[in-house]
């Protein structure tokens, strides 16, 4: 037993702890570390003022955006390869999440490909003549747009599961059972269903939400200034220059914002609904 | 079942539904697979079909040595993640102890860990390492492929167990006993009866770990050092108008051959899950 948990304790735990330690001084790394320990980093992001927390809280929105966007699209979707199809729905359920296990680079690469000014979108309006040449879209690249239109891609075959497994295995006799006693489709739909499938898109909404709010590659290829997001900040704090310290305060914030919750929500995800 | 669920025209509705989701996911992609093969650059009008996209990657160098680094680095460190996922997945059915739950938290956190966090830790804890190495022996490290391999071992410990975990839940401990009875030592009775029953679940586990690590950036762009893997280089040519075309060709053939390493790991899972759910299910522990 001891071999994976040494692992995880070397080169996961351990690594936290240290970027806890330099948040507050305790470590020295380069020649500008005093050694100092003191919470003035965390003070001064924590005490409002701070460019970094405004950022966090545009990046919290723009999450919860995605989210909410990508959970609204891959419920229809669990709805009907559980309820609606009859045969190969475990078939159908891998086309949809197929792409998820494919490279993430690629998939966002295939959007700036598209969406740029001279890209495969403007391009062909220039040559349909739907738009002239000298007006292409602008908006479609390097916009908060860009950022969330991609996420959303980029997210919804994975979520599309938790919420399918979670309606796959109500029990079908409860349709039936509100049926008989006299509720339209849409009744128990409201009633039953939805209810019963709530733990489901909890689950899912998580699965977006967590990893997109410290998202740093997707804006980096399609945000440009304006798709500039908190993960974003993080990164450059720390591959340019040594302001190491204010970049470990924000990572360390972000860790305590998913374990806050974790904690909450913890609960409606089961690890097990990922490979399901 | 489906008349309580839909009437047959939101069923028609949700077909439709289906079907465009469908061809959003896999547009972008069949779109990049075209353009690979135009003369031109990456936008309208199509000038022409080429392979000269294919053959000036086959011929480039530095791309090919990007590639070949992921893949040693994807080698190295799903072995590894296999090796403890198996270690991993046997306490977790096999044994109780005081802190199981917490020892399970923790194999199952690198999950929701952002990528950019574990990223910067790693290369926060490594960097530190590296002065205290190098102020006592004047040696130190620095980063490359190693920690890539470090990093990449964490994040895909997770797949690994949850991949092993069912098959083995499902394996009767009986057989084992079995073997017990017959006299093998807690070695052979792992080399010839366990690892055998096991072998599907370690294959699809490796597929996903190998896939997982070949084609990841965030945590490789914090600590690949100057041996960039092919995310990393993929992403520093992006800035290269001119080498677009060459990108999106080698590109559509990676997304290929890992969409098909998946569905292989997944069709290995799925028979096999089946065969031993109908073997050796149901008798008193699965």
């Amino acid at each position: 037993m001891s071999g994976p948990l040494l692992w995880l304790i070397l080169f996961f735990v351990a690594p936290v702890l240290f970027v806890a330690a330099y948040s507050v001084g305790a470590v020295g790394i380069f020649p500008s570390d005093t050694g100092v320990v003191s919470l003035d980093a965390w003070r001064h992001f924590l005490g409002g003022g701070s460019v970094y927390m405004s950022l966090f809280w545009k990046s919290i929105r723009m999450s919860l955006t995605v989210s909410i966007a990508v959970v609204l699209l891959a419920y229809p979707i669990g709805y009907f390869l559980a309820l609606g199809v009859r045969k190969r729905k475990y078939v159908l359920l891998l086309l949809i999440i197929a792409p998820f296990l494919t490279s993430y680079l690629l998939r966002v690469l295939a959007w700036k490909v598209i969406l740029g000014d001279a890209g495969v979108l403007n391009s062909f309006l220039s040559w349909s003549h739907v738009r002239s040449p000298d007006e292409p879209i602008t908006w479609l690249l390097y916009s908060q747009f860009a950022v969330m239109l991609v996420l959303a891609y980029v997210w919804v075959p994975f979520v599309a599961l938790p919420i399918f497994v979670s309606l796959d295995n109500l029990d079908r006799s409860y349709l039936e059972a509100a049926g008989d006693l006299g509720a339209g489709r849409w009744r128990t739909f409201v009633r039953v269903t939805l209810p019963l499938s709530l733990p489901g898109v909890v689950a899912a909404f998580l699965f977006v939400f967590i990893p997109t709010i410290g998202e740093f590659v997707t804006p980096l290829l399609v945000g440009g200034t304006s798709g500039y997001m908190y993960g974003n900040a993080i990164q450059d704090l720390f591959t340019r220059g040594t302001a190491w310290q204010t970049g470990s305060v924000l990572a360390l914030f972000l860790l305590g914002v998913v374990a806050v919750l974790m904690a909450l929500f913890g609960r409606f995800i089961q690890a097990r609904s990922v490979t399901a | 079942m489906i008349e309580a669920a839909a009437s047959r025209g939101a069923l028609g509705l949700l077909r439709l539904f289906f079907i465009a989701l469908v061809l959003f996911l896999y547009l972008p992609i069949a779109i990049l697979a075209i353009f690979s093969f135009n003369a031109g650059d990456v936008s309208f009008p199509l000038e022409g079909f080429t392979t000269q996209w294919y053959e000036r990657f086959l011929t480039n160098p530095t791309l090919f040595n990007a590639l070949r680094r992921s893949a040693m680095v994807a080698l190295f460190s799903s072995t590894i993640a296999v090796t403890l996922g198996v270690l991993a997945a046997f306490v977790l059915v096999r044994r109780n102890f005081v802190g199981k739950p917490a020892a399970s938290a923790l194999f199952f956190s690198p999950l929701v860990v952002p990528y950019v966090v574990f990223g910067v830790s790693l290369l926060v804890l490594f960097t530190a390492f590296d002065k205290i190495l190098a102020e006592s022996t004047g040696y130190f490290i620095g980063l490359g492929l190693h920690s890539v391999v470090i990093g990449h071992v964490v994040v895909s410990l997770p797949y690994t167990i949850l991949t092993i975990m069912p098959l083995l839940e499902r394996l009767s401990i009986s057989l084992e006993e079995a073997a017990q009875d017959l006299g093998a030592s807690p070695w052979q009775q792992f080399r010839r009866v366990t690892l055998p029953l096991l072998a599907p679940a370690l294959i699809s586990s490796f597929l996903i770990a190998f896939t997982l690590s070949f084609d990841e950036f965030a945590i490789a762009s914090f600590l690949s050092g100057t041996q960039a893997t092919w995310p990393v280089y993929l992403f520093a040519q992006l800035r290269v108008p001119s080498q677009l075309p060459q990108l999106v060709a080698v590109s559509s053939v990676i997304f290929f051959a890992s969409l098909l390493l998946v569905l292989t790991a997944e069709v290995v899972r799925r028979i096999t899950a089946k065969r031993y759910g109908e073997a050796f299910a149901s008798r008193g522990l699965a």
